[in-house]
């Protein structure tokens, strides 16, 4: 019989026990096969502390959060708003299982009462005894009830506090989702404008490039004009100097024929006063020339003669001779006898007879 | 541009003409021939006076070649007797073209040393300078030498002063008969000497070209006959003494032969006797005129000799060996006594003019002559061995005298100074 009791309150236990692990099982989920056994070494008192100070923290960040976000977006408000909802409805659902689990335990008391007072009779006579074990008992159980709790409320604690993390990591996530969202908008917003400004420095360029084309062509038109302009000019300016030289030609040429014909007469001049002293010298030698007596047949011979200035001979050479001394010196004789020669005061018909020949032949 | 190409062309033939390459050339031709002027400067004396006057007869013999004009003494600046006494520039002066200067040294007044330097005046250059040692006999004879070294440096031609003349003298003796004599005398007719005396005519003396034989004419056996006598050994030989005439002996140009006039034939015709054989071709064949006179050209082939086959005297020209005579000379009415110059080109003859001779000379080749003398009774020219002078005979008072004429006319001398009427000279041969 006792093992029955036992039996059955170790089946109320039990059934007690399943539902709060099921109900943190349900809050905890995963997290819960990973962290169960730190969590029952803590000391409990601490444990409760934490979790009220945890508690504000959580409502203090949030709040701050909530500063912070509503502050700057209205769209965070918003899921701040349903992570809040959200987290009433989870607190009033673990207010609801709180409350199913007090009714339960409620129900569990009644039926322990009836079975203690079906039982008084059979305990009475061990009731002493009993009472002092079943007070332990109780003590122990409230302990391990307490413990219980006090560990699903840590658990939920927990779990919300991870939920709280969770969403706050989700706002953060958010959050930087955003940011980078941002960023990525203001980035992109700068790359438009990046793209913006660079498309309008191309356009800017383009049109420069344009408008340096259009100039260069402008400039390059200007050039060919110029250029014929020029062309045009230096033809202009050959044809004048082709005219210029032609005339100069023409001049020169008038010119020259000029200088030729004063030449010709300067010539014919000296040649005419060479040929009057010629003939006056010729007559001179003529006269002082000894023709040997014998020198009839055919002899001729040739000297050079030099003058000197006045007409005294410097020198007289045979440079052909007759073959005949005599005859040869009856020449040079003659030449130097008949000294001093006339000479012209002209210096260029003098010039002539600086040094001449005469070609001595009898008749 | 043709136009500027013909400019071109018309300019460098201009220059072409004008002689600035070829030098300026005068001709002298004629020039005149007249005579050297030539300064012959006494020469200088050393020891013993010697006995004749060198540079005397020089400058006589020079002068009367007629072609030179020796200075006067009055007009000799200086007398240099040595090269380096001479200052050119002083003879230039006197336009004298040569100088002739020398001295005369002896230690015993028999024999002589003498030394000449001829000089060319305007060259300033010794011509000839030679030096002679001689006895005083040949003084004379070097004088001549002299002479004729002077003349042929200066005039290219041989001189003649050295050869001789032949000449007949006739005399009158004091009983009123005559003598005959053939004389030989130096070419300036000075130093005659006599290589053959006769009472009777001596006639037409002939020079054989050896220089030493004469051929002649005597009567002195009563009749004309041709001697050809030796002179350097007085040996003399009858070669034609055929009847009738033998008369004007002429010496073929090599000696051998005698071109004689013969009237053997009762006609004077012209023969040539060979000497060696003695004998005799008859050349003319004409028996109404006389022909005599032969003398031989040059070539020895032909005869020149004077006939009056045509009525009057003339010359005419045949082969030596015969045949058909061809008439020479168609001027006058006289033309005779023919002499031949040595080149064969002149011929000089006797050329009668209204009655009157005179010497004149003929082109044979143009035929042109040209009396030389003004004299009346010129007879017997005779050319001398260099062809410049014409010795003959003329008549001065009546009697007969030497002369000479240069073949120009220009010069004309007296020769030789002698008292006897002189007749039929002939020029020597050059001496051998």
């Amino acid at each position: 019989m006792k093992h029955n009791i036992v039996d059955n309150l170790f089946a109320g236990a039990s059934s007690l026990v399943l539902h709060v692990v099921l109900f943190a099982m349900f809050i905890i989920g995963m997290d819960l096969t990973s962290t169960p056994k730190p969590l029952a070494q803590q000391p409990q008192k601490e444990i409760v502390q934490a979790t009220v100070l945890d508690e504000t923290l959580v409502e203090e960040e949030v709040a701050r959060l909530e500063k912070l976000e509503q502050e700057k977006k209205n769209a965070e408000k918003e899921r701040q708003q349903k992570v809040q909802e959200q987290l009433e409805e989870t607190q009033k659902e673990l207010a609801r299982k709180e409350q199913e689990y007090q009714d339960m335990e409620e129900r569990a008391r009644i039926e322990a009462e009836q079975r203690a007072k079906a039982a008084e009779e059979e305990k009475q006579r061990i009731a002493e005894l009993e009472q002092q074990r079943k007070q332990e008992e109780e003590k122990r159980l409230e302990a391990e009830k307490q413990r219980k709790l006090e560990e699903e409320r840590k658990q939920k604690v927990e779990a919300e506090r991870k939920q709280a993390e969770i969403e706050k990591q989700k706002v953060e996530a958010e959050k930087k989702r955003l940011e980078e969202e941002k960023r990525k908008a203001e980035a992109e917003r700068k790359r438009l404008e990046e793209e913006k400004k660079k498309a309008a420095e191309e356009k800017k360029r383009l049109e420069e490039e344009k408008r340096k084309a259009e100039e260069a062509k402008r400039k390059a038109e200007a050039e060919k004009k110029r250029l014929e302009e020029e062309k045009r000019k230096a033809e202009e300016a050959k044809r004048k100097a082709e005219e210029e030289a032609r005339r100069k030609a023409a001049e020169s040429d008038l010119q020259r024929q000029l200088e030729q014909e004063q030449q010709e007469r300067e010539a014919r001049r000296v040649k005419g006063v060479v040929d009057q002293y010629s003939l006056m010298i010729q007559q001179r030698v003529k006269r002082y020339w000894l023709r040997p007596a014998n020198a009839q047949s055919g002899l001729q011979c040739t000297v050079q003669v030099s003058l000197l200035p006045g007409g005294d001979v410097k020198n007289v050479k045979i440079v052909k001779s007759s073959g005949n001394a005599v005859f040869d010196r009856s020449a040079e004789t003659a030449v130097y006898k008949a000294a001093p020669l006339p000479q012209p005061s002209d210096p260029k018909a003098a010039a002539e007879f600086r040094n001449f020949q005469f070609n001595f032949k009898p008749e | 541009m043709f136009t500027r190409w013909l400019k071109v062309v018309a300019t460098l033939m201009l220059f072409a003409s004008w002689p600035a390459h070829a030098l300026l050339t005068i001709e002298i031709t004629g020039g005149s021939e007249a005579a050297l002027p030539i300064a012959v400067v006494p020469f200088g004396n050393e020891g013993f006076a010697p006995p004749e006057d060198i540079s005397s007869i020089i400058s006589n013999d020079l002068k009367s070649s007629g072609r030179f004009a020796p200075l006067k003494q009055s007009e000799l600046i200086s007398q240099p007797h040595e090269g380096q006494q001479v200052n050119f520039a002083d003879w230039r002066l006197l336009r004298s073209e040569g100088l002739l200067i020398g001295k005369v040294s002896s230690q015993d007044g028999e024999n002589y040393q003498v030394q000449f330097q001829l000089f060319d005046v305007y060259k300033s250059q010794q011509l000839v300078g030679k030096r002679y040692n001689v006895p005083a006999s040949g003084m004379r004879t070097l004088a001549h030498q002299i002479a004729d070294i002077v003349y042929e440096t200066l005039t290219g031609e041989k001189g003649v002063f050295s050869t001789r003349l032949a000449f007949v003298t006739e005399m009158k003796n004091a009983d009123g008969s005559k003598r005959y004599a053939l004389q030989i005398s130096d070419a300036d007719g000075a130093n005659p000497r006599t290589v053959l005396q006769s009472r009777q005519p001596i006639m037409s003396p002939s020079w054989a070209p050896d220089d030493n034989r004469l051929a002649y004419v005597t009567f002195e056996n009563a009749k004309s006959e041709i001697f050809v006598q030796e002179l350097s050994t007085g040996k003399r030989q009858s070669v034609a003494s055929f009847r009738g005439l033998n008369s004007a002996p002429a010496w073929s140009p090599d000696g051998k032969k005698l071109a004689v006039t013969l009237s053997k034939n009762g006609n004077p015709e012209i023969y040539v006797l060979e000497l060696s054989s003695g004998k005799l071709s008859r050349v003319t064949h004409n028996s109404q005129a006389i022909d005599t006179e032969a003398v031989w050209m040059p070539n020895g082939r032909e005869i020149l000799f004077t006939s009056d086959r045509g009525g009057r005297p003339q010359i005419y020209k045949v082969n030596a060996d015969g045949g058909r005579a061809e008439r020479l000379t168609f001027e006058g009415n006289y033309n005779a006594s023919a002499d031949i110059s040595p080149d064969g080109r002149m011929m000089t003859l006797v050329h009668g003019v209204n009655g009157k001779f005179h010497i004149a000379v003929q082109d044979l080749e143009t035929g042109a002559v040209q009396v030389l003398t003004e004299t009346r009774a010129d007879e017997s020219p005779s050319f001398a061995p260099n062809g410049r002078m014409i010795l003959y005979a003329t008549e001065q008072k009546g009697r007969g005298v030497l002369a000479a004429v240069s073949v120009d006319g220009r010069i004309k001398q007296r020769l030789g100074e002698s008292g006897s009427a002189v007749r039929e000279p002939a020029w020597s041969p050059f001496k051998k």
